[in-house]
């Protein structure tokens, strides 16, 4: 009993925090089922528009298309991403020597620059390969992030150098090594990082709406921005849009929070 | 995670880059702009599908009359979009990337063409008759006495009050047409204590109202050289005291967002608002409303010269680029929104979207009485007002000088001295320029 | 560590012996590439493709920003300034950019602390094994970055309206006497971002502890525990050690974010009122593409927030990265 009492601050202050955190996800809910009118109002309650709001949604926009776009870039970032920092992370901690600490100082630097300037030269890069309007111009630029490399990095350092010492006995290839032991073992890390990355690809915005000129090509939060951009916002249509644009993301957190989970409970055991 | 899941990661990895590249060429082949390529095709950049897109698909009708092959293919592009787009394009020199057409704020008009003069082309005097444009509209996209755009869409100005809520009060709408702001001021004062409404509302740090107030003068926050004018500005200090006498009698309500400001009149709050003539599509949105609406033009300045009852606030304007097919863009434009009464005929009742080409106000079509406006032909009307507005000199700093004056009226409601408020803003603007 | 991992250690331990130390006598008939040399260039190999790509991606670009930030002229006609630090020299006498500043050492100074703590405490609650609903707090607290920021922006513009969500509940409780214009005052503006800054990513650092924690040695906590550590000693001389790494990362990250915010204050405010919550990155932004272009000065801004990041980001490293 009174362990369960000394709990209980610990309870209350997860309870607001919760709920703070919720509240303006129930809200978004919420909007979608209600007219515009009835939002800007800030109506709590579910209404009965959902339906209305989806048509008039679907009959404006090529939701599909973006969706599935959205997924290419997203999937193919998170993938390419994690596997190319992750081996960059990986090949700093392991073979860590001072002039590869310097390389890393270096490509650290680059994190640090706002993407507004180094847009225009990035621009001129791709239209002169041709690659305007192309997925891969969308992916390239954000798949080598130092950030990630660092996470990897940080993350290795907690990863026992004497498995990699026995299995290299053990004549395991350095390859073999990054493939065969490290990723499975480092799956915690690998899942927190491909929900960022898909996050922080699903969600880019500034790029994709530079180098994306086409319609056929438009990503979900180009759909929205182009939905808030009349004389007349149905904000109805846009809760709806946002919650469809939101539902990936959370549905990918909530697979991957899977692998969290069993790392912690194998942890305790 | 297992070893297997990883297995097919890596698989996947590998795949995918060439599955993207294969996707990439495919789209690279398309063909982006027309650039006089034969085909009877013109790409569009434009905003907004229940307005400006919608009235891009009923030109395009009308155009296939004539020529059955045209086709239009129009990217939907939000302005805050489209202006990052079109400085990329121009800052990296990728002209190839540009649509036939695009649409361009009128506000924007001029800083564009001065910085990046690349992006355009000339709009043929020949084809489209610029005196059937009110002067002041077509002023926007002028330089040097050379057009670049046709104009579309109008940001007239227009008062509209709720009658029941007037009525209430003892008024109508007549008591508010043609009166200077003082009696504007007098008889909202009375409206407030008798039915608790105040008349109008407006997002605090915008200075959208006082543009407005200053543009029925015919003034503006620059000079005919461009130079700045925010200092020693009569009309501009008259236009901060009447706006600091509606917020402080309580007639204008500040509240913090674009999405409030709507909502302050849709959910029946405020009893009006001031605004370009396209607010009427969001006033109509509160369908429970429909009869108790009507429109006038806007109070005047008192003892400033020049000071009239009309302005304007927004609008826009098509824009050929330099990388079309320059004779059919020009064609399609002069043929349809410079010359098709047929055109604006069609999306007025639908859209809204009233006409800046003088002839098209003649039609029957907007003479016709509005339901929701308790049967006023308020679209004939707004016409009328347009072409009574003052021009109004944007100069290329247009949006430096609307942000500066902005942070000086934030500064002036929260108590600061005008004069030195302004002073600063000049000083701000000119610190941009330099 | 699962326990996977935990075997192969064990297995490893009785073999673990280290490579016999060179013998110099006989280095000088040792083929050029040893065993070191060759360690050292598959670990180059590793590096390798992400080092290239972030050069052409970032470093390319980025020095042809600065070759930029030297330059001078509206939209395309750009010259070599006259001398070639104007830009630079101009910062300092444009009130709008040091008030941009200030706003972001102000959200740095406060939020970031705010965040990264809470962050830590949410992570150790939920890291306790007791604790009952784990997945739902940990899901609740986490998903709002799942969230795009539209929704986020409007939902906030929403709540914090004149007759809005706060004020209603404010008022109903009798905390205020009137509305309180949430937006449209400077300090009440600066609080909502904040309050956004919290919202949005105190679950994205907490996710990081989370992680982090799997990683560090339960065995040490309940060993403190025994030893009569109440939670707090525990919480702070063990835990709190061992996600020192951690720590490190996200208070850079976070650093690095806040210097560079752009969302928020563009969809929150607009920079609004009067600039008051005006990102210096939003302030970039506006220069190049909003206003009348001026690329040579936003590359110039762009560098100040790049000094001001690494400046930060190696103070932190020296204070938090001893490898002891």
């Amino acid at each position: 009993m009174i362990r369960r009492l000394r709990r209980l601050p610990g309870y209350v202050f997860l309870s607001v925090f919760a709920l703070f955190s919720v509240f303006p996800l129930y809200f978004m809910v919420v909007s979608a089922t209600n007219s515009s009118a009835d939002v800007l109002d800030s109506r709590l309650l579910p209404g009965t528009q959902l339906l209305e709001n989806f048509a008039k949604l679907f009959a404006e926009q090529d939701v599909v298309s973006a969706m599935v776009n959205s997924f290419l870039i997203a999937v193919g970032t998170t993938v390419l991403s994690l596997l190319l920092c992750s081996i960059a992370g990986y090949g700093f901690e392991v073979f860590h020597s001072r002039a590869k600490d310097a390389v890393l100082a270096i490509l650290l630097l680059a994190m640090m620059i706002p993407f507004a300037a180094t847009m225009i030269p990035l621009f001129e890069l791709f239209a002169n390969a041709g690659l305007v309007n192309s997925l891969i111009a969308v992916i390239v630029p954000t798949i080598a992030t130092p950030f990630l490399i660092l996470l990897f990095r940080q993350a290795t350092r907690s990863f026992p150098h004497e498995i990699i010492e026995a299995a290299r006995i053990d004549g395991v290839s350095e390859v073999g090594i990054f493939a065969r032991i490290y990723m499975p073992t480092m799956r915690s890390t690998y899942a927190a990082a491909a929900v960022i990355t898909f996050m922080t690809a699903w969600n880019n915005f500034l790029w994709p709406r530079v180098i994306l000129i086409n319609n056929d090509v438009q990503t979900m939060p180009l759909l929205i921005s182009n939905l808030s951009a009349g004389y007349v916002t149905d904000y109805g249509v846009l809760m709806l849009a946002v919650l469809l644009a939101s539902l990936p993301t959370m549905v990918i957190f909530l697979v991957l929070q899977r692998a969290f989970a069993a790392g912690i409970t194998g942890a305790i055991k | 995670m297992n070893r297997n899941t990883m297995r097919r990661f890596v698989a996947v990895g590998v795949a995918l880059p060439l599955a993207l590249s294969l996707g990439a060429c495919s789209s690279a082949g398309g063909d982006s702009a027309g650039g006089g390529d034969g085909d009877e095709t013109l790409t569009v950049w434009a905003w907004d599908p229940a307005f400006n897109i919608f009235a891009l698909e009923e030109a395009e009708k009308i155009y296939q009359q004539d020529h059955p092959d045209f086709k239009l293919e129009i990217v939907e592009t939000a302005w805050d979009d489209l202006q990052p787009k079109l400085t990329t394009l121009a800052q990296s020199r990728e002209y190839g990337e540009l649509p036939d057409i695009f649409l361009m704020q009128n506000n924007a008009f001029q800083k564009n063409v001065l910085n990046y003069p690349d992006l355009f082309s000339e709009v043929s005097g020949d084809a489209v008759d610029f005196s059937e444009f009110p002067t002041s509209v077509a002023a926007y996209s002028t330089v040097d006495d050379v057009n670049y755009g046709v104009p579309f869409d109008s940001g007239t100005a227009i008062t509209a009050l709720r009658t029941d809520v007037l009525e209430q009060a003892g008024y109508t709408i007549d008591d508010f047409t043609d009166i200077t702001w003082s009696q504007f001021i007098t008889q909202g004062e009375d409206v407030l204590a008798k039915t608790g409404q105040p008349l109008l509302s407006g997002q605090a740090g915008s200075s959208d109202m006082i543009m407005m107030i200053l543009q029925s003068a015919g003034a503006s926050l620059f000079d005919e050289d461009g130079n700045p004018t925010i200092v020693d500005n009569d009309a501009l200090l008259a236009a901060i005291d009447v706006y600091t006498q509606l917020v402080e009698s309580g007639i204008f309500v500040e509240v913090n967002s674009w999405d409030e400001y709507i909502g302050t009149f849709v959910n029946g709050s405020v009893a009006g608002t001031i605004n370009g003539t396209w607010i009427v599509g969001s006033i109509t949105g509160a369908e429970d409303q429909a009869g108790l609406w009507a429109v006038t033009n806007l109070p005047k300045l008192e003892g400033v010269d020049g000071a009239t009852n009309y302005s304007a606030n927004g609008g826009s304007s098509w824009a050929i680029s330099s990388n079309a097919d320059v004779d059919l863009a020009t064609d399609f434009l002069a043929a349809t929104f410079a010359g098709s009464t047929e055109l604006y005929d069609t999306i007025l009742p639908t859209s809204g979207a009233v006409a800046n080409w003088i002839p098209a106000g003649d039609s029957d079509v907007y003479a016709e009485p509005n339901a929701f406006f308790g049967g006023q032909a308020i679209f004939a009307d707004v016409v009328k007002f347009g072409a009574e507005v003052p021009s109004n000199n944007t100069g290329a700093y247009y949006y430096e000088g609307r942000d500066a004056v902005s942070a000086a009226i934030t500064q002036i409601m929260g108590g600061a001295d005008p004069d030195e408020a302004l002073a600063e803003a000049q000083a701000n603007v000119e610190f941009a320029m330099e | 560590m699962s326990t996977d991992v935990a075997d192969r250690t064990r297995r490893a331990q009785p073999g673990a012996r280290k490579p016999p130390a060179p013998d110099p006598a006989i280095n000088r008939n040792r083929p050029w590439l040893t065993e070191g040399r060759r360690r050292s260039l598959t670990g180059w190999g590793f590096l390798l493709p992400a080092a290239l790509l972030i050069l052409v991606m970032s470093f390319i670009p980025m020095f042809q920003a600065f070759v930029l930030s030297m330059k001078t002229g509206r939209g395309t006609n750009l010259e070599f300034a006259e001398p070639l630090w104007s830009n630079y020299a101009r910062l300092l006498s444009d009130e709008v950019f040091k008030l941009t500043l200030q706003n972001t050492f102000i959200y740095l100074i406060i939020q970031v602390p705010l965040m990264l703590i809470l962050a830590l405490v949410l992570a150790n609650l939920l890291n306790d094994p007791h604790l009952r609903w784990k997945g739902f707090w940990r899901t609740a607290i986490f998903l709002p970055c799942a969230v795009s920021l539209v929704s986020y922006s409007l939902v906030f513009r929403t709540m914090f309206a004149n007759d809005g969500f706060v004020n209603d509940a404010l008022l109903g409780i009798g905390l205020i006497d009137g509305p309180i214009n949430w937006l449209g005052q400077p300090e009440t503006a600066r609080f909502v971002i904040i309050l956004g800054l919290l919202w949005r990513w105190t679950g994205y650092n907490m996710v990081f502890y989370l992680a982090a924690l799997q990683n560090i040695d339960q065995s040490s906590i309940e060993a403190a525990r025994m030893d009569g550590a109440n939670a707090w000693q525990t919480f702070w001389h063990v835990t709190v050690p061992q996600l020192k790494p951690m720590i490190l990362l996200t208070a850079i990250i976070s650093t690095n974010g806040t210097l560079q915010l752009f969302d928020e204050s563009w969809a929150l405010t607009r920079g609004g009122p009067a600039y008051s919550t005006m990102s210096m990155s939003h302030y970039l932004y506006e220069v190049s593409f909003l206003k009348n272009p001026n690329f040579g000065y936003a590359a110039a801004i762009s560098f100040v927030i790049l000094v001001l990041v690494a400046v930060l980001a190696f103070v932190q490293m020296k204070v938090g990265d001893k490898r002891d």
